[in-house]
């Protein structure tokens, strides 16, 4: 087949009603800004430390948000608070606030 | 012993009391819990030449307060009244006290209250000069104490826009002192006239009481008025060591131990607290922070943090609300380190560091290109504005260097954005990585691009053999030795001092010769230690966009007054925050030469 660089991902489905919503929602009341996200994964495409790992910080938020907290705190580790995403995200989100909010809230799903 | 004995004594006699017995608890148990490094260090500086200096500059900043005068002549006459002019009620009125009240041992309140105890007010030379002296210090300090209220109700006549925001206890205190002078000068005219004392202050309005209301009320009024002094005085001592004015006695411990060179760190430590409680909440930090001022956070400076830190009641948002710009810094009359206490305060918020934290950064993280002695290391923040990028591409080429690039196609940050956020032990793994690398590849000259880099490969990398250079000071060195030439064109510049380059790393100079060899050099209002921050430092965790939009908003109009063409930085992330709102071209440093490279 021929490769254009693209690949899908895999369908997965989460369920709203049984996740637990609270840490989410007490981090959307800390930063209420993260709500306006547009998943535009500016964030991801310069992140650094996402050029040498998978880690992914767009997927890692937006599932946060959706209250999937598995392995969020080990994923947001790999950060190095390095600001680049903060300057390309349209929306001027403190992207370097949520990464050390969601560490601070999730310290204890490892 | 029992002639100087008299009920009202005891508030006083008891606030004395508490004050040194709190005083000394504090300096001891500081001094104890140092480090015993730090402790070595003062060990081995008291028998030097610094001990010598510490005591004049004890003199010249405790009692005169210089620095202050350096701010506001008026409001260091303020300070310097206060200060100096009791000190020397006390130290005059120690001699008047020991020349003229009978008795081998004079208890120290008969000091205090010499009037009261004396047995007749200024009888011989001795007596009638002295007394003079007295009350023209009184009315030294009085000036100062009228200055203070004076300040209270328009803070700006003496130079400040805005004052601080003072806690319960500062308040208690600062109304004791307020009333310590004019309840001294009431007390001590009344018992005058009584006395038929004739120094032209004290003398004469206690003559003028006594003429006035009579001997009888006069007799009755002053036994209120002593009981009154002594009252405020015990309050203000009380209060002295919990409140603010702990200033006056941590100063002076914190100038000897500077002098001995302990300093703060990145991690908290006892030194800090000789630190935090020499703050006298002057509030002089205010008006420089750019927060205050256009961002409208008012709760986070300098005065705020450290009255916070200091009552163990310090927020995350608080210790995370600064841009760590170091304007507050160079101004604060002190001389506390302030970007290092706000620093160290931010690890106990940060996450605990795992163990496998960073455990990817292996060999695969290695993507430099290139072999060289010359290193180059565009930082994150210049990946971000490639046309950086490409002009120091240009520059090497024109200058013929070959260079070792760090990073070029993704590296790994220089850690210092989280060493700025508290992850201290996180920080250390990232730069271990990059020093590695740098040895790995046997460089000797480590060129960057980023201010924020450049800081911490001097302080914290240990890179012996491996000289560090900013870019503004490798172009300046190319251009002198000849290696690239530049034509000088009609273009104006204004120069942008970025913080972590100036106030941060001292280079000022450099990057206002390379642009004065190119065109001409506006200068903006303030500038070099002075200079504002765009706003986007990385040290501010908590700041919102709108918030450092304002900011940037104001830095691009002050540039833009200066009416010059284009907009000259030396810092990427600065870069990108003042081409938000910027009028003109902004450009960085390279560019600019990159665009005057001739032949
Ligand atoms: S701060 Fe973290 S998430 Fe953002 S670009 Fe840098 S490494 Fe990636
Ligand atoms: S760049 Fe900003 S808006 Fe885009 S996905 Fe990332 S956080 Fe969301
Ligand atoms: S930090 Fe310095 S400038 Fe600010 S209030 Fe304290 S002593 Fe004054
Ligand atoms: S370092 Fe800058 S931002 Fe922080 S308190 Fe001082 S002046 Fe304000």
């Amino acid at each position: 087949m021929v490769q254009f660089g693209y690949n899908i991902s895999q369908p997965r489905a989460i369920n709203m009603d049984k996740n637990d919503m609270m840490i989410s929602q007490k981090i959307l009341r800390t930063m209420p800004e993260l709500q306006t996200c547009i998943a535009c994964g500016s964030c991801t495409a310069t992140c650094t430390a996402g050029a040498i790992t998978s880690f992914n910080f767009r997927k890692v938020h937006t599932l946060v948000r959706r209250g999937e907290y598995k392995g969020a705190y080990e994923e947001m580790n790999k950060c190095m608070l390095c600001g680049k995403c903060r300057l390309s995200c349209p929306r001027g989100i403190n992207t370097r606030g949520v990464v050390m909010l969601i560490k601070q809230e999730l310290g204890e799903y490892r | 012993m029992m002639n100087y004995y008299d009920h009202f004594i005891l508030p006083f006699a008891i606030g004395v009391t508490v004050l040194f017995t709190v005083i000394l608890y504090k300096w001891i148990r500081w001094f104890v819990r140092m480090p015993q490094e730090d402790r070595r260090l003062v060990l081995r500086g008291i028998p030097t030449r610094q001990t010598l200096g510490a005591i004049g500059e004890v003199f010249m900043e405790s009692l005169l307060h210089r620095r202050i005068w350096r701010v506001n002549p008026l409001l260091g006459y303020m300070h310097t009244s206060l200060a100096f002019g009791w000190f020397l009620l006390i130290a005059v009125g120690w001699v008047e006290a020991s020349l003229q009240l009978p008795g081998e041992i004079i208890p120290l309140h008969a000091h205090v209250f010499f009037k009261f105890f004396a047995p007749e007010v200024d009888y011989g030379i001795t007596g009638g000069l002295l007394g003079n002296i007295m009350d023209l210090l009184l009315l030294f300090v009085l000036s100062g104490v009228a200055l203070a209220w004076f300040k209270r109700m328009r803070s700006k006549a003496l130079g400040m826009q805005r004052t601080t925001k003072h806690v319960l206890g500062d308040r208690i205190a600062l109304a004791a002192l307020w009333f310590i002078f004019p309840a001294r000068l009431v007390a001590e005219s009344a018992t005058s006239g009584l006395k038929h004392s004739t120094t032209f202050l004290t003398g004469n309005l206690g003559e003028w009481m006594v003429n006035t209301f009579g001997t009888e009320a006069i007799m009755h009024f002053s036994v209120y008025a002593w009981w009154f002094y002594s009252i405020v005085l015990g309050i203000f001592f009380v209060a002295m060591p919990f409140s603010r004015y702990m200033h006056i006695f941590t100063e002076i411990p914190l100038i000897f131990l500077r002098r001995y060179k302990v300093h703060s760190y990145e991690k908290a430590k006892s030194f800090d607290r000789f630190q935090i409680e020499a703050c006298s909440r002057c509030g002089i930090c205010i008006d420089p922070c750019q927060l205050q001022k256009d961002a409208g956070i008012t709760n986070v400076q300098s005065v705020y943090f450290l009255r916070d830190r200091r009552y163990n009641r310090l927020t995350q948002e608080v210790a995370y609300n600064c841009l760590m710009c170091g304007r507050c810094e160079t101004r604060c009359p002190v001389g506390i380190e302030l970007n290092t206490l706000r620093l160290n305060s931010r690890e106990k918020f940060a996450a605990m560091p795992a163990d496998n934290r960073y455990a990817y950064l292996s060999s695969a993280a290695d993507r430099s290109s290139g072999t060289s002695k010359v290193g180059y290391f565009a930082g994150c923040m210049t990946l971000l504005t490639p046309k950086i990028l490409r002009a120091m591409d240009a520059i090497f080429k024109a200058a013929g260097e070959e260079v070792w690039y760090a990073d070029k196609d993704g590296g790994v940050c220089c850690g210092r954005p989280l060493k700025l956020s508290g992850e201290v032990e996180a920080a250390r793994r990232i730069m271990d990585f990059n020093r590695d690398l740098f040895r790995k590849h046997g460089i000797t000259t480590l060129v960057t691009s980023c201010p924020i880099c450049l800081k911490v490969f001097r302080e914290d990398y240990h890179l012996k053999g491996i000289e560090v250079l900013h870019h503004s000071q490798y172009i300046l060195r190319l251009i002198q030795q000849g290696r690239i030439c530049v034509e000088h064109g009609h273009n104006s510049f204004t120069y942008h001092d970025p913080c972590e380059l100036g106030r941060g790393s001292g280079i000022y100079e450099e990057p206002r010769e390379v642009i004065s060899q190119i065109g001409s050099l506006l200068e903006v209002d303030e500038n070099r230690e002075n200079a504002l921050c765009c706003g986007s430092s990385l040290a501010n965790i908590a700041i919102n966009d709108a918030q450092q939009n304002r900011i940037s908003q104001a830095l691009a109009h002050e540039l833009a007054d200066t009416g010059a063409d284009t907009v000259v930085t030396a810092c990427p992330l600065c870069k990108k925050a003042i081409a938000r709102n910027a009028s003109q071209e902004v450009k960085d440093l390279s560019e600019v030469v990159a665009e005057a490279l001739g032949q």
